[in-house]
């Protein structure tokens, strides 16, 4: 898999007085610039409406994160509540104007089509503002990208005859915000296809939001994991741990489905991959997979029975439905088959029975729920090199006693290997529990990210970094990339040791935590 | 309908429809097999009357059908017959419309549901007895639903004018509750009694 270099030596880090530390004037420079518009509107607030946007300091989601934040990490992805909340808001509401982070779709005519809080009738004169802004910038020739006004950005997306905006002051960067809205747009793909374009070119002021009738789900859900899913910002998706053997017997099956016909046979777990296969040459965009299983987490009905309904891969073809047959064999495992054959649903039932049986006869199942329960990778479990004293006086670190992570002050790891577009995260341990301590550290891992990949000035190989909430190490190879927070005192050199026991660490289980060989991707 | 062009299977006059036909035990005169669809506007109550007559169940909290629901459920009939009734439990969100006859080509039996607090879901229950109409097969046998019948607090669609629907187009009638289970067996018993039976040999 990643290791194709044969010197053990690459997988170790250079001496650390070469890694470059004093990055972050870089990052900062960097944040948000990308991108910006040329246009008139550069610096200017965005005073959607009369009375202008209120910045206040309220909470994104008050009574969620309230409750939130008691639960223990290992719940927090099932956190989310179905549905949207706060229908009631309008622009009008002190509240509305005081959440965190907004998210709008708008046709061109400036007709709301989705809103994160309230009501998307109400909001049609916010609407039509910010239609007026972008219409504004593009009939001077130029695009409007992003507009800062105070501790506020507003990202905008243009895709045809849709108009996607976010107005956040989450500090998050604008690639991510940007790639946000992508996902968001991908969504409604997956819904109603991009042949949606041609009823706006039928009649300009096409009201959409009937089409997307019963969908807030959908889309709640989607934002929601925007706080937790690293797929979100990794564009690589996940696998349950699970026993190597098991995996393959799931995978040998669902490939011999996909050879009658199918065009990819997935079977899941939660927001996890068991196992998946393509039919030859068919190649599916973690993306896809992402927004795909998100649909059919989020949406009740598939629980209830088996399915079988149209959807639309963007990354595969956004132009066409394929249909998908779901169904769920308990509350977590589901397996998805995909064809582009409308008729074919007793064909994938039957499918789904061959698929069950092997399923029974392995005991996939019962080893699925066990994985559940035992949860993945954790950094207590990093074996310590009692060699490496570290020389400073900072002790602390080294032990491992319970609630400070893992050896060395490590909290947290996630490891994406480029080759296989997977990725393998620890399991959130004390002191980083709550929901909100997880968000946060997702947000820094983004903005590392953001400054690894930044076009012009990278790609860069190492990064540390320090601030009062963590040390954070990144390190990237052609083979894999790694994110690591530690404790903000943790001591340097042996944050570095410690890198390497992780990715030693995940060279040993790869079986178990990756899907080997059977990868559709890298076809 | 909006976006019906999209839909792959829209003016394809060789769809086939789903048919389980080729794979499947054939009736006979004593084990009757139909696919039965149903047909309604958004949030009638469509699901809630399958759950309830398959599984027994209800739950209140709606859940928005993606597509189409595929459930079986046998009966046994007074004079002995036995009839399967293969279940598709169609969306109503408008997006699906153009869907339709993906499940209603070659049903023997169509349910059409509405809302008998909603006036606008009998329109689109009128709508649905055209459509089957033109484009259903000449054979099938049509029953039509006014469910939510325990609101009768709330009524909006008076009895008559769903008979009236029923009886001009030579259609069954029934008001239902899912939620208290009223009427909702003899809703399939009595479409299990109109069913053609194949000639014994």
């Amino acid at each position: 898999m990643t290791s194709s270099s044969p010197s053990s030596s690459d997988t170790e880090f250079a001496d650390p007085d070469t890694i470059s530390e004093p990055l972050q004037s870089q990052l900062e420079s960097m944040n948000l610039s990308g991108g910006v518009t040329n246009g008139s509107l550069r610096e200017e607030p965005p005073s959607p409406t009369s009375s202008g946007y209120d910045g206040g300091g309220a909470s994104e989601d008050e009574i969620r994160e309230a409750s939130v934040d008691a639960d223990t990490a290992s719940q927090h992805e099932a956190a989310w509540l179905p549905g949207k909340r706060h229908v009631h808001e309008d622009d009008a509401s002190i509240s509305w104007r005081k959440r965190k982070k907004h998210f709008f779709i708008l046709s061109n005519s400036g007709k709301p089509i989705y809103s994160r809080y309230g009501d998307e009738h109400k909001l049609a004169g916010f609407s039509a503002t910010l239609q007026a802004i972008i219409s504004f910038v593009e009939n001077g020739g130029d695009r409007v990208n992003l507009v800062k006004a105070g501790i506020h950005q507003v990202v905008f997306l243009v895709k045809g005859p849709i108009y996607l905006v976010c107005i956040s002051c989450t500090d998050e960067t604008y690639d991510f915000l940007r790639g946000q809205l992508d996902l968001l747009y991908g969504q409604m793909i997956l819904i109603l296809t991009k042949s949606i374009d041609r009823c706006f070119e039928k009649n300009a002021k096409f009201d959409m939001t009937p089409l997307l009738g019963g969908t807030d789900a959908v889309f709640s859900s989607l934002v929601h994991s925007f706080s937790w899913n690293p797929a979100t910002f990794l564009h690589a998706y996940t696998c349950l741990p699970l026993q190597y053997a098991l995996r393959q017997a799931a995978g040998t099956i669902l490939q011999d489905i996909c050879a009658s016909g199918v065009l990819f046979s997935l079977l899941m777990c939660r927001h996890k991959v068991i196992s998946l296969a393509g039919a030859q040459k068919a190649s599916l965009h973690p993306d896809d997979l992402l927004l795909f299983s998100n649909f059919v987490m989020s949406s009740e009905s598939f629980r209830t029975s088996e399915s079988f309904s149209p959807i639309c891969l963007p990354r595969y073809n956004p132009q066409a439905f394929l249909h998908a047959y779901v169904h769920f064999f308990d509350d977590d495992t589901y397996v998805m088959l995909l064809t582009t054959r409308s008729d074919a649903f007793y064909h994938l039932k039957d499918c789904r029975i061959r698929i069950e049986a092997v399923l029974l006869k392995s005991n996939i199942l019962g080893m699925v729920q066990r994985s559940i329960a035992e949860g993945g990778m954790r950094v207590e479990d990093l074996p310590i090199d009692r060699r490496q004293k570290p020389s400073s006086t900072n002790n602390q670190g080294q032990d491992t006693a319970v609630g400070t992570g893992g050896p060395f002050g490590l909290w947290h790891f996630i490891y994406r290997s480029i080759y296989l577009d997977q990725y393998v995260s620890s399991e959130f341990s004390p002191p980083v529990t709550s929901h909100r301590q997880q968000k946060s550290l997702y947000r820094a891992y983004q903005k590392l990210y953001a400054s690894m990949h930044e076009k012009g000035l990278g790609p860069h190989k190492t990064q540390y970094r320090r601030d009062e909430n963590y040390t954070l190490l990144c390190w990237v190879t052609p083979d894999f990339e790694l994110y690591a927070a530690f404790d903000p005192l943790a001591d340097k050199a042996m944050a570095i040791k410690m890198c390497n026991q992780v990715c030693q660490r995940v060279k040993d289980v790869e079986n178990e935590v990756f899907l080997q060989g059977a990868s559709p991707f890298s076809w | 309908m909006g976006c019906a062009a999209s839909l792959p299977d829209r003016n394809s006059g060789t769809l086939s429809g789903l048919n389980s036909s080729e794979n499947a035990v054939p009736s006979d005169a004593k084990n009757l097999r139909v696919k039965l669809v149903l047909l309604g506007d958004s949030g009638v109550g469509k699901s809630c009357i399958v759950l309830r007559f398959v599984r027994g169940q209800f739950d209140a909290t709606s859940k928005v059908t993606v597509g189409a629901s595929f459930l079986s459920q046998t009966i046994a009939l007074q004079d002995s017959t036995t009839v399967k009734f293969e279940i598709w439990d169609t969306a109503g969100q408008e997006r699906y419309s153009a869907l339709a006859p993906l499940y209603y080509r070659g049903a023997g039996v169509a349910v059409i549901v509405y809302d008998i607090t909603s006036p606008e879901s009998f329109k689109k229950a009128q709508y649905w007895v055209k459509e089957l109409q033109k484009h259903g097969s000449p054979d099938i046998v049509m029953a039509l639903v006014g469910n939510k019948a325990d609101l009768h607090e709330k009524r909006e669609v008076a009895t008559e004018d769903g008979m009236e629907l029923a009886e001009k187009n030579g259609m069954f009638f029934i008001e239902t509750s899912a939620k208290t289970a009223d009427n909702i067996n003899q809703l399939f018993e009595e479409i299990g009694k109109r069913l053609p039976r194949p000639p014994s040999s």
